[in-house]
């Protein structure tokens, strides 16, 4: 073999520095910037609460989450969301369908309406809800009578959630169903399919990775909502808190271990959430990929 | 399955898309709606289909009244665009979907759905690929899924729009020729909808000319190319050469040239234009005939079979177009920057609605 190949008939590439790269020391002072960031304002607190959860002992960690209140602040907190989530879903995909698959007038109030409450303050949006169902507001007389409890019960606490989660489901559709438009549902039609089946069959199918993406962000955020909730909840132990009211109120009463122990609880729902949201991420760029 | 619109009229808006559309087609027919964008003849498709609904007007599916029936319920075989395949699903299953999804009564069993999507694969030389989803098809493949799909459910009609509008040409070309074949093969009453002329010339019995939402012209082929009834199917099906003049005692006078127009209303007197394609231009060294203009060779274009070449007329200083075959172009020896003479074999005079100076 020659052992001296002239580099212009070499094989091997020669390298070019790519137009777009910086000098070595600006790459290094960026990434520790960011890297310091993320260490002091996400990692430190995270490991904050699981160090304070476990301050006191393992025995109190556990007595903290396992305690009457903790639990049906858990259980409460998970039953919101299993309504919430749902009923957004049903909520998110009608109005994507609404606004990608129709004209009609009015279009763009509804969008600017499905942005109303990533606009307000949760508090706000609490409040509504008391002036409305609350003793002195608009229904509160009639269901007095009718002994019907929304306001400071399990019902207004739902409210409070749905309202607050209600754009995730739709905001994550109605861009990808407008990229898809609607040849395959008329092609489907042509073909004899009832709109249902249309439904069932073409669009479902097109859009479920973004339509579980909504769901995930919708869930994450009706598990930590907290400024709606407590202004409808009433703080009632054992009954209207949720896992966030729970924690705040251990945390007001100097229970730092016991608050801590629940907050690591939200974390690692959170974490999880984290985990599943980069799947269906992966997931639907997979899909995105085969499509080109 | 003869079809019979009506008095079609559609707008969006405050755009009228069609208007006052009246159009039969014969069972086992083969129509082209040709037109430029814009010109309403998907709008047109979209109603046949159901997909739209018309203004006024009345759709006929062999003498029966469909204009209120929901496009399920048409059963038409519909070819989009850009396909519009199920994309989640395999050929198999795209090709397979209009008969699942009929009501259980109707549905065929699994087995015979399967028989039929594979004679249909066959059909559309698509046997191998059925595993495979639309991303992995080429445009051609996908075309000719699209086609099988709708033909699945044994459509009495079959529309296209624009079927070969995203192919690149060769593929665009073998493609009509095996529609055509397929047409004859089975007889449905197809309509396609395209705005390239050569496409439907080359496939349709009957070519449909559209523009600005009115019927412009119905005819053959040959009719629609060879008596263009209106300047603008002069303009749109081919090239075309104007000699703007005024009409005068069944002459029309251009530039300072007289040419015979022997279909001409004789007692008129007024602005015209004569349409001559570019293969009806004779081309001679001398001039034997009062007829012929004086024309200097702007440029000549010398591939394939016949030569076109580019011609400016003295008088006028107005740009024609003559087309030759080869052999006669070689035989008269032309070059750039020659004077030669020019009269058109025959001349189409159409009196302008809006003439303007």
């Amino acid at each position: 073999m020659a052992g001296n190949v002239p580099i212009q008939f070499s094989t091997v590439p020669q390298k070019q520095p790519a137009g777009t790269s910086d000098p070595k020391w600006v790459q290094w002072l960026l990434i520790t910037i960011a890297l310091a960031f993320l260490g002091l304002f996400l990692f430190l607190p995270l490991i904050t609460v699981f160090i304070q959860a476990f301050a006191k002992g393992v025995n109190v960690y556990i007595e903290a989450i396992t305690n009457p209140e903790a639990l049906s602040a858990i259980k409460l907190t998970i039953l919101v969301a299993l309504i919430a989530i749902p009923l957004n879903a049903i909520f998110g995909i009608a109005s994507a369908w609404a606004i990608t698959k129709f004209q009609f007038r009015g279009k763009n109030i509804l969008i600017t309406l499905i942005d109303l409450p990533f606009a307000v303050s949760p508090v706000i949006a609490g409040l509504v809800f008391i002036l409305l169902f609350g003793s002195r507001g608009l229904f509160g007389e009639w269901l007095f009578d009718n002994d019907i409890k929304i306001v400071f019960a399990v019902p207004g606490i739902v409210l409070a959630t749905i309202f607050v989660t209600f754009p995730f489901v739709s905001r994550e559709l109605i861009p990808l169903m407008q990229a898809q438009g609607t040849a395959e549902e008329e092609a489907s039609i042509t073909l004899g399919a009832s709109g249902w089946k249309t439904f069932w069959y073409v669009t479902l199918p097109n859009i479920k990775w973004a339509l579980l993406y909504g769901m995930i962000l919708c869930n994450a955020r009706a598990i930590g909502e907290f400024g709606a909730v407590s202004v409808v909840s009433g703080h009632i132990r054992g009954l209207t808190n949720t896992m966030p009211l729970h924690i705040e109120i251990l945390y007001g009463e100097y229970q730092f271990a016991a608050a801590f122990a629940v907050a690591s609880l939200m974390s690692l729902m959170a974490i999880f959430t984290l985990i599943i949201k980069s799947f269906l991420e992966w997931k639907a760029k997979k899909q995105i990929s085969t499509e080109i | 399955m003869s079809i019979v619109i009506e008095n079609v009229s559609k707008s969006f808006g405050s755009f009228q898309a069609l208007k006052d559309i009246n159009l039969e087609i014969q069972t086992g027919e083969l129509v082209a709606l040709l037109g430029p964008s814009g010109s309403g003849k998907t709008s047109l498709l979209r109603i046949i289909a159901g997909l739209e609904s018309a203004n006024q007007g009345f759709i006929y599916f062999d003498k029966e009244n469909i204009t209120t029936i929901t496009a399920k319920e048409r059963k038409v075989g519909f070819v989009f665009q850009h396909y519009a395949l199920f994309r989640h699903m395999t050929v198999f299953e795209n090709i397979a979907y209009g008969l699942k999804v009929r009501p259980r009564n109707e549905r065929p069993k699994k087995k015979d759905i399967e028989a039929k999507v594979y004679e249909l694969l066959e059909l559309v030389k698509l046997k191998d690929l059925a595993k495979r989803y639309p991303s992995q098809l080429s445009g051609g493949q996908r075309q000719r899924v699209a086609l099988a799909r709708a033909l699945a459910v044994e459509p009495k009609v079959l529309l296209l729009d624009e079927p070969f509008g995203a192919l690149d040409a060769k593929v665009r070309k073998e493609l009509r020729r095996w529609l055509r074949r397929l047409h004859d093969e089975f007889h449905i009453s197809s309509i396609f909808v395209t705005h390239d002329q050569e496409e439907a010339l080359d496939v349709a019995d009957k070519i449909v000319v559209m523009n600005q939402g009115k019927i412009e012209q119905i005819g053959t082929p040959n009719e629609v190319y060879e008596n263009p009834q209106t300047p603008f199917v002069y303009d749109f099906l081919g090239n075309v050469n104007l000699f703007k003049g005024r009409l005068n005692n069944g002459k029309l006078l251009h530039g300072n040239t007289v040419t015979n127009v022997p279909d001409g209303d004789p007692s008129e007197t007024r602005e015209a234009i004569g349409y001559a394609r570019p293969h009806d231009i004779n081309i001679s060294r001398v001039k034997s005939d009062e007829e012929e203009v004086k024309v200097s060779i702007a440029h000549l274009h010398i591939v394939g079979p016949s030569v076109q070449i580019e011609l400016i007329r003295e008088d006028t200083k107005e740009y024609l177009e003559a087309e030759l075959p080869k052999e006669h172009y070689t035989k008269l020896n032309l070059k750039v920057g020659e004077k030669v003479f020019v009269k058109p074999k025959q001349l189409k005079v159409f009196i302008p609605e809006d003439y303007m100076i």
